[in-house]
């Protein structure tokens, strides 16, 4: 997984969830549930952007927290789903 | 893992729980009747044919968390037969703590083999994850239109409505009513007076199912964008309309001109001194503000304090000049893969909401049990 991936996953969660607030760092393994970033139309919004920005299908059984819930498993979720 | 799936026999009991706690917001628990009209609904009245099922999700544990009630329409357009899923009952429990629950239900059905989807009473959570889908909202279909008969009564009846011993200041809010309506003159806001107009060429009359029935599928044939009913079906979603305890009594009229040739339909639910509600209303073409001031005209004439419904575009043009009020408290969102149909319903004027929607079930306001 590049940094050039966290990068854009980061720039979409602090243009999208945190209204272009990027006082604070947005640590790589923070949870956007637990931290209340995400909520369900949050992630219908990061699942679209995902599939369009890396070129990747995301089936319904993808969606769980284990994918998406931090910056970290995104990046790992989509490098596996680039690797298959 | 969580999962999602087709709602089966077995998930009835913790879907009514569902719906008893987080739509009606009641703390009593699911009864029978309620089990079994949950089951009538979404399980009996799936398309098996065309794979088209209520959805639900299931956590890790297997217990079920969330439901997407999914009702099959067949619709016509252009000639050409579709499939429609009506999205109407959506209910997440832990959305907070698992708001997967709710977007992976939604992703589900948008994605199963329905040409179209809708809902007719998506609250703002559920409206912003449709548009996230790439759903439109239709504005014009969203709206509630609201005919205040008598100012003070319908004051009270709101109040009423949260504090019930408000009923108690009744006789002040007739008394009220009738300093109001004694001045007569022309319509008002605040309250309506029976004049003389067109609609006194019309008579309104009580219509049984058959009747009812045969005349809406004759009006719906103007719409490019329909429901293809047919007489079976409407009739059996009459059936299911024939009571909603919480609403009042229906009145299921048909307006007639003189020489008895039917002009349009209406049918809503009220009882004296309370708000009507009116599910449908359907006219031939150009004679909507008829149908519609026969409809208010019938309220007031039965002591409802007000009476509402949901609009349509051409209500919401022949309502102009009749002293409604328009609020809005869910929407109507339409989805649809094909840009062909997604447009037809978004700027084409389909025929949505009422009977085609999710108001003829006994789910909206009905007492169960």
């Amino acid at each position: 997984m590049s940094d050039e991936t966290r990068t854009a996953i980061r720039a979409f969660i602090v243009e999208n969830f945190l209204f272009g607030d990027d006082s604070q760092p947005l640590a790589a393994d923070l949870s956007l549930i637990d931290n209340d970033l995400i909520d369900s139309t949050g992630i219908l919004e990061l699942v679209g952007f995902l599939e369009e920005r890396f070129a990747i299908t995301i089936t319904d059984a993808d969606i769980v927290p284990a994918n998406l819930d931090t910056i970290d498993r995104i990046a790992g979720f989509i490098a596996r789903k680039q690797a298959a | 893992m969580a999962s999602v799936r087709s709602f089966e026999a077995g998930d009835v009991d913790a879907v009514a729980d569902l719906f008893q706690r987080l739509l009606r917001k009641s703390g009593q628990p699911a009864n029978d009747d309620l089990k079994a009209y949950i089951h009538t609904l979404f399980l009996d009245g799936a398309n098996r044919d065309a794979g088209l099922f209520s959805r639900v999700h299931v956590r890790t544990d297997g217990t079920v968390s969330g439901f997407l009630g999914v009702l099959p329409v067949e619709m016509q357009f252009e000639g050409r037969r579709l499939l429609a899923a009506n999205c109407g009952t959506f209910a997440c429990d832990d959305r907070d703590s698992d708001p997967f629950a709710g977007a992976r239900l939604l992703r589900d059905v948008l994605s199963g083999p329905q040409d179209l989807s809708f809902s007719e009473t998506s609250n703002d959570i559920s409206t912003d994850m449709w548009r996230t889908m790439r759903a439109g909202v239709l504005a014009s279909y969203s709206l509630e239109w609201l005919r205040i008969l008598k100012p003070a009564a319908f004051a009270l009846e709101a109040v009423a409505g949260k504090v019930s011993a408000a009923r108690l200041l009744s006789p002040v809010a007739k008394l009220g009513d009738a300093i109001l309506c004694r001045r007569g003159g022309k319509q008002t806001w605040s309250h309506y007076a029976p004049l003389a107009g067109k609609a006194d060429a019309f008579a309104a009359t009580p219509a049984d199912n058959a009747e009812f029935a045969a005349l809406g599928v004759e009006l719906v044939a103007q719409f490019p964008l329909r429901p293809a009913w047919d007489q079976p079906t409407l009739e059996a979603m009459l059936k299911h309309a024939e009571r909603k305890a919480l609403h009042g009594e229906r009145i299921q009229h048909i307006v007639r001109a003189r020489s008895g040739k039917p002009v349009g339909l209406y049918l809503y639910y009220g009882n004296p001194g309370g708000i009507g509600r009116a599910v449908q209303v359907m006219a031939a073409p150009g004679q909507e503000a008829i149908v519609i001031d026969c409809l208010i005209r019938n309220a007031h004439e039965r002591g409802l304090v007000a009476v509402r419904g949901r609009t349509q575009p051409q209500l919401l043009q022949a309502m102009i000049g009749k002293k409604c009020a328009f609020l809005h408290t869910s929407s109507t969102v339409v989805h649809a893969r094909d840009p062909a149909i997604l447009a037809a319903l978004t700027h084409g004027q389909p025929f949505l909401n009422g009977l085609a929607g999710e108001g003829w079930t006994r789910l909206i306001g009905d007492r169960f049990g």
